[in-house]
């Protein structure tokens, strides 16, 4: 992320809840973990960092010019709502682009996510891209009661769609909207799901979501990332906060998304900074569940050499490790003198791909996998090394 | 067991027996692989992705509600949810309950909402099996629990005062398979609307 300009941001595990309250919505609120410090203000720990990143930009960070690109990472706390085993502490890498609105924002922030992904070492991956007005526009425009339409949206929000259609099969208005809301987890594809959406509202705000979402998958094409992305309409998400463009990550044979985000500009100017924003986190405890359990699980990197040392050899090693971590490679130097047969041994014990023993001041030997020992003079023995690993 | 194997007959995906899948859990046939578990347990395969797609009462999915998509109502397995108490109690409406209601069910959670929702304070007992028995040792006031035709009921001298809601087989989905799977998954989830009598 560092590559992209976004800089690194550090909030607190322990926020005021008066500060969360603004920013939360109720489940949300009730999910944290609550206590109170020793004044008697009520503190929670954080179940997202979203909220705290929007006070730094509008209380520390005022005065800093827009738009600001920030990242953090850190544990975020929940209680246990669920059924089964639920996390209680997630990892969270995020990042937030507060100040810019528009297509080319929402492209660079799921293109920033998607390079993310990868960067854990998701080798396959699916982005989902959908649109919080694409909903609200059918919702504005379904022509229902309003006590029907706050429980059709409650059986959406619940993914119950066996209660949709029987609370919208008893109403005698029917709508192209209505059809559309019926179909919602099937609405997903490529370019040609825009089209045939389009066909079917006849709405301004849902209107305007396809266009924008169409203007954003060509962003993520130039972006490189065109053949990871499915315009999904029908993502259901947190209604309420979010307004824009949104998006979810999901890894092969994964029950879950492990990253998700989307424009949340309603969120800045409840703190006092009225601000488009729009971010995205990967829940790393997620993706080292999924990497795990492939078939082949990422290994732990090798070190590159073990320096053992006997005598006089000791400063050589100490010399020998800055020069070879200079070249960027792992080294670790030991920490007491060994003879030659139970230097072998710690090295075959670390698992690292050299041994370089420094008898003393000048005498080196080093060892490789399937490679006889060789004297070297210290001075050859990183070039030899580097030239071993390119 | 039987109805949901009866739909996959008819809906072509695969025939099987319930000797067989009781005998062998798992079975794989034909691109599908198909499990018996306990219908407490159906949402926890489905939710965790270990299940693409998941059978299961409606009255279960009261209990849990997850992170699946709840897709058809597959028409089969009705039963009622009720409020039942002994044939002696004079309890009835809601103007009849006691200020404290007991109760004892397998499904505290619905229970408890379904009270709150009507302002009556209650203690939920929670059972495991023969909740018929509570009410008539005094344990509680009244039970909470499924019943298709009553008849349980009736011969342990329960009525049923209330219905919490009706419930049938539902399926549901894991919400990434439908997502990242999608051919496949909606081409079995077709089928068995199309089996269950769905005209979409």
């Amino acid at each position: 992320m560092r590559r992209w300009g976004y800089r690194h941001v550090i909030t607190p595990l322990v926020e005021s809840m008066d500060v969360l309250d603004l920013g939360l919505g109720v489940d949300q609120r009730r999910r944290l973990f609550k206590f109170t410090d020793l004044r008697g203000e009520v503190v929670a720990l954080v179940g997202e960092r979203t909220v705290p990143v929007a006070r730094l930009v509008a209380g520390k960070l005022r005065a800093a010019a827009l738009p600001l690109r920030l990242c953090y990472a850190g544990p975020v706390v929940s209680t246990d709502e669920g059924r089964f085993h639920h996390r209680r502490e997630t990892y969270q890498v995020g990042a937030e682009l507060i100040g810019a609105s528009g297509p080319v924002a929402d492209a660079e922030v799921i293109a920033l996510a998607a390079r993310c992904m990868e960067a854990t070492g998701i080798r396959r991956y699916q982005i989902d891209v959908g649109h919080a007005e694409f909903f609200h526009g059918i919702m504005d425009a379904v022509r229902l009661p309003d006590d029907v339409k706050g429980a059709v949206r409650s059986a959406l929000v619940a993914r119950d769609f066996v209660g949709l259609e029987s609370l919208l099969e008893g109403t005698p208005l029917k709508s192209a909207e209505h059809e559309l809301l019926l179909r919602f987890p099937a609405l997903r594809g490529g370019p040609e799901i825009l089209e045939a959406a389009g066909a079917l509202v006849r709405n301004r705000r849902s209107e305007a979501a396809l266009t924008e979402l169409s203007r954003v998958r060509e962003l993520l094409v130039g972006h490189g990332i065109g053949d990871v992305v499915i315009l999904d309409l029908g993502a259901i998400r947190d209604f309420d906060y979010y307004t824009g463009v949104i998006f979810e990550g999901y890894g092969p044979d994964f029950g879950q998304p492990v990253a998700q985000g989307g424009r949340y500009d309603g969120l800045l100017a409840k703190f006092g900074r009225a601000a488009p924003a729009t971010g995205f986190v990967v829940q790393l405890d997620l993706v080292s569940e999924m990497l795990t359990r492939a078939p082949r699980p990422p290994a732990l990197p090798r070190i590159d050499a073990a320096v053992a040392w006997t005598g006089s050899g000791l400063n050589t090693a100490l010399r020998l490790g800055s020069t070879l971590r200079l070249f960027g490679m792992r080294a670790i130097v030991d920490t007491q003198s060994r003879g030659p047969a139970e230097a072998k041994a710690w090295w075959r014990a670390l698992g690292a791909t050299n041994l370089i023993h420094c008898r003393g001041e000048a005498d080196v030997s080093w060892s490789s996998d399937g490679q006889r020992t060789r004297t070297l003079p210290p001075e050859q023995v990183a070039a030899r090394l580097a030239g071993g690993l390119s | 067991m039987e109805g949901a194997l009866e739909l996959l007959t008819r809906s072509g995906l695969l025939s099987l027996s319930a000797e067989e899948l009781g005998r062998q859990l798992l079975v794989e046939r034909s691109d599908l692989r198909v499990i018996l578990v306990r219908p407490a347990d159906v949402p926890a395969y489905v939710d965790h992705g270990a299940a693409d797609l998941g059978i299961v009462g409606k009255d279960i999915l009261w209990e849990s509600p997850g992170s699946h998509y709840e897709l058809v109502d597959l028409g089969f397995g009705d039963c009622r949810l009720v409020l039942a108490v002994p044939e002696s109690s004079s309890f009835d409406g809601p103007d009849t309950w006691p200020p404290m209601m007991r109760i004892a069910t397998k499904y505290p959670r619905t229970a408890t909402a379904w009270f709150e929702a009507r302002g009556q304070a209650v203690e939920v007992v929670r059972l495991h099996g023969s909740v018929e028995l509570a009410p008539l040792v005094g344990l509680v006031d009244g039970i909470v629990d499924l019943t298709a035709t009553g008849r349980t009921l009736r011969e342990n001298g329960l009525r049923i005062a209330s219905v919490l809601g009706s419930s049938t087989a539902r399926l549901i989905a894991n919400q990434a398979s439908l997502k990242t799977r999608t051919a496949a998954v909606q081409s079995v989830v077709s089928s068995l609307r199309e089996a269950a009598g769905g005209d979409r």
